[in-house]
């Protein structure tokens, strides 16, 4: 049992709240136990939570690429087929960047540990990725790849690390998807405004098609699925909308006024998340 | 097309989901099974509260040991359960579980030996050690060590009731190293920030009670080496 050893006695007449904690403090050396089981501690500690951070900032430059990568992906409503083939080849070039530079360096950070810790650092980078991938996919063939395709992709092997994989989880895949959506109704709004209601009629139905998807899911306690299916639907009543009035009115007035028809009835696409 | 959708994309990722709650459901029957004894050591030693001799505390102790081997048999059974390289994916299962333990062995160990128990040793009672899938984790282990302070400071205010003047005063030691361990500590604004900033009121407390026994001289009679004149 401890004893108080080597207490120093203060030449004071009266003692006060927090005399022995002071008194405690003041003796303990770097070679007290305690003290010496703490430093090492701290040394596990510090070094997950700057690993934590390293990647938050890695997933955070993911979102950032991600996002402009599908702003540019926008711009592919043109009918002229040259400048469609370069937009999406830039698009794929920097796709493939990404997985080789940041989602590598963030597989090289989860090397040797639990990745299931640190999912939450970069989930937000993944799902944005997989949203420009499957918007990139879907502009090219009309069709997205399933997450095995998409873990294929994260796994990686170099001399210097031999072979590694990222952690990819099926969830963050669906959630990706979820996005996708948004983005699809978004393209849906575009390629009225040049003319184009077939693809209107087809983004439509493929939105249709994800939505029926996630109201047949059960997934007990994820709560973050229920928001992108809440989201999901918000958008697909845009864009059904926007095909009610094509069918409507389309055979009213010409195509290139149809824009204007829709925009006054509501249709706007006011929850965008942003650009950078 | 709709269909496809479906086949490839959305019944794999259900057939998924339910796997995960296959697994879930045997985790929560395991950690009930561990609940049960965690209960029972908690009773044990609340031994500590009440009249005690030393007699009795010694067998508190060894009756919350005792205890504990019905802990390790069913963290036993969980190192099976849960897949390889995947626990921080179900951690929220036992995480509290394993913070109570830590904190019921840290107390053992306390009253035996009036030392801190370290990681390696809280793991090894609670039977987490060298396991193939199971692990203690730091932030676990440093939460059971806060609620021992808890713990303490409400030992030092009944050992007075029952002129137990001594114990005071060693836990204010103890509790103070524990104290300035954690102050070595880099925390983020996280659960266990919040649970630290709570330990000065333990500290208050427990200061309070070391006064009052100082003042009144009744610190010193126990103790052999008095601490204040």
């Amino acid at each position: 049992m401890h004893k108080n050893k080597g207490s120093k006695y203060r030449n004071k007449s009266k003692p006060a709240v927090g005399d022995k904690a002071r008194e405690t403090l003041e003796n303990i050396d770097d070679n007290n136990p305690v003290i010496q089981l703490f430093k090492g501690y701290a040394a596990e500690l510090d070094d997950k939570h700057d690993r934590y951070e390293r990647i938050v900032k890695l997933s955070r430059d993911c979102t950032i690429e991600s996002k402009r990568i599908i702003f540019l992906l926008h711009n592919v409503n043109t009918d002229i087929e040259s400048k469609r083939v370069t937009v999406l080849n830039e698009a794929q070039e920097r796709l493939n960047a990404l997985i080789n530079t940041h989602f590598k360096s963030i597989a090289l950070e989860l090397k040797g540990h639990d990745s299931y810790l640190y999912t939450r650092a970069y989930t937000s980078g993944v799902q944005e990725f997989i949203e420009a991938y499957t918007f990139y996919q879907f502009i090219l063939s009309e069709n997205i790849g399933d997450w095995k395709s998409f873990d294929a992709l994260f796994k990686y092997s170099d001399e210097e690390n031999g072979e590694f994989s990222l952690l990819f989880t099926q969830n963050d895949y669906i959630l990706g998807l979820g996005d996708l959506t948004g983005e699809l109704m978004r393209r849906c709004i575009n390629t009225l405004g040049v003319g184009n209601t077939s693809e209107c009629f087809k983004l439509c139905n493929y939105v249709k098609a994800i939505n029926t998807g996630f109201i047949g899911l059960i997934a007990p306690g994820n709560k973050e699925l229920g928001r992108k299916a809440y989201t999901l639907r918000q958008s697909l009543s845009k864009m059904e909308l926007v095909c009610y009035n094509i069918q409507i009115r389309g055979q009213e007035i010409p195509k290139h006024m149809l824009m204007s028809v829709i925009e006054s009835s509501d249709v706007k696409d006011d929850d965008d998340e942003g650009y950078y | 097309m709709s269909s496809k959708l479906i086949t490839e994309i959305f019944t794999p990722f259900q057939d998924h989901i339910n796997e995960e709650q296959e697994i879930r459901e045997e985790i929560r029957q395991i950690m009930k099974s561990i609940e049960k004894p965690l209960r029972e050591i908690i009773t044990v030693l609340q031994v500590i509260h009440q009249d005690h001799k030393l007699e009795e505390l010694h067998q508190a102790c060894i009756k919350g040991r005792e205890i504990f081997e019905e802990v390790r048999i069913g963290f036993e059974k969980l190192d099976k359960i849960v897949p390889a390289g995947q626990y921080y994916r179900y951690h929220d299962h036992w995480k509290y579980v394993m913070q109570r333990l830590c904190f019921l062995a840290a107390l053992i160990i306390y009253l035996e030996k009036g030392i801190l128990i370290d990681k390696l040793t809280a793991a090894q009672i609670l039977g987490i050690h060298e396991k193939s899938n199971l692990k203690f984790d730091l932030e676990d282990y440093l939460m059971g060590l806060l609620n021992l302070s808890t713990e303490l400071s409400r030992f030092a205010v009944n050992s007075v009731t029952y002129k137990d003047y001594d114990r005071p005063l060693q836990i204010s030691k103890f509790v103070a190293e524990l104290n300035a361990g954690f102050r070595l500590l880099n925390l983020k604004n996280d659960s266990l920030r919040k649970r630290f900033d709570a330990m000065k009121y333990d500290v208050k407390k427990i200061e309070e009670v070391v006064y009052d026994l100082s003042i009144r001289g009744l610190a010193a009679k126990n103790s052999e080496e008095p601490v204040e004149k």
